[in-house]
């Protein structure tokens, strides 16, 4: 971490602020802002696209959100850069979220990311 | 755990056998139980998607403009909150400051934007008790929003705290634990967008 006394201007603060120890540059924050900025308008203007089949419309919303997903707590919750206890902490409840989702949606009959044509 | 980090843990008290402050350590383990809270609320309302016996459907009343302007407003809310914890640890108190005030008003202008779209959903006939679509509906978004609220709050207090000189860079975890807290009610959110919004 950098010495908590040093002041920084906060044009200074966006050179100096390099990665150091498990810290990621704000350079670094503002282009990951800017693809999730980016994907977000491909993902809603994907919707708009006329005549794109149903299977690749809900494929490629889903690898978009899981690239946004992946980009916020990689870079944002500083997971990538984190020890691999918290990763477990947080990675482990969330495939067995994944898991529930699923699972529901079997049981309940629901192919709906599959739509109906 | 290694003497170095044995030796650490004797002079701090929040530092645990694994080297790890306890509270990010807790807070982890929270967000980790919130994904399987939001994971089953996810679940059911995929599971009775399209299983309404009454309308208004999905498609008649989402408005996706309205809905994606909200995604972008708390995307950008996470971008700020990262900024003020950045200016934060570099001691920049008066931008710091400002980051943490402008994450909250971005969370404001989304949980508005919210209380918006509810209303207008109210008003063209979906309600939590109108159809499974209106319950499954309402109880998800209304439990995201709900902890969206919160965070607004939390950040509220962080900002009045360091207005009142009360925080600084000695402070950086509580900062940086209420940061968790906002990026994930942020990825929450984009799982919802894309798979109550966006997929048809």
């Amino acid at each position: 971490m950098a010495d908590p006394h040093a002041a920084a201007t906060p044009h200074a603060a966006g050179s100096h602020a390099a990665a150091e120890g498990g810290h990621a540059t704000v350079a670094t924050y503002l282009r990951v802002g800017v693809v999730l900025t980016v994907v977000t308008a491909i993902e809603v203007a994907t919707l708009y696209i006329p005549g794109i089949p149903g299977l690749l419309l809900v494929l490629s919303l889903i690898v978009m959100s899981i690239v946004k997903f992946a980009l916020v707590v990689g870079f944002y919750m500083h997971l990538r850069y984190d020890p691999q206890v918290l990763r477990a902490l947080f990675v482990g409840p969330l495939l067995i979220a994944i898991a529930i989702i699923l699972a529901l949606m079997a049981l309940f009959g629901a192919y709906i990311l599959l739509p109906r044509t | 755990m290694s003497a170095q980090a044995a030796e650490h843990a004797v002079h701090d008290p929040n530092l645990g056998i694994t080297g790890l402050d306890h509270r990010k350590m807790g807070m982890w383990a929270f967000l980790g139980s919130e994904c399987m809270f939001f994971g089953s609320l996810i679940g059911t309302y995929m599971s009775y998607k399209g299983k309404s016996l009454t309308g208004p459907t999905p498609h008649e009343i989402f408005n996706i403009p309205l809905t994606s302007v909200s995604a972008f407003v708390l995307l950008m809310s996470s971008v700020w909150m990262v900024l003020a914890l950045n200016y934060l640890r570099l001691n920049n108190m008066r931008w710091a400051k400002f980051w943490i005030l402008m994450t909250a008003l971005f969370g404001a202008w989304f949980v508005g934007n919210q209380v918006y779209e509810f209303a207008e959903f109210v008003h063209e006939g979906l309600t939590l008790q109108t159809s499974l679509f209106g319950s499954t509906f309402f109880v998800l978004t209304g439990f995201h929003g709900a902890h969206v609220t919160g965070g607004v709050i939390w950040l509220l207090s962080l900002w009045a705290l360091a207005l009142m000189g009360k925080l600084g860079p000695e402070d950086y975890l509580k900062v940086e634990i209420a940061g968790l807290y906002w990026h994930f009610v942020d990825i929450v959110w984009i799982a919802i967008f894309t798979l109550v919004y966006l997929i048809p």
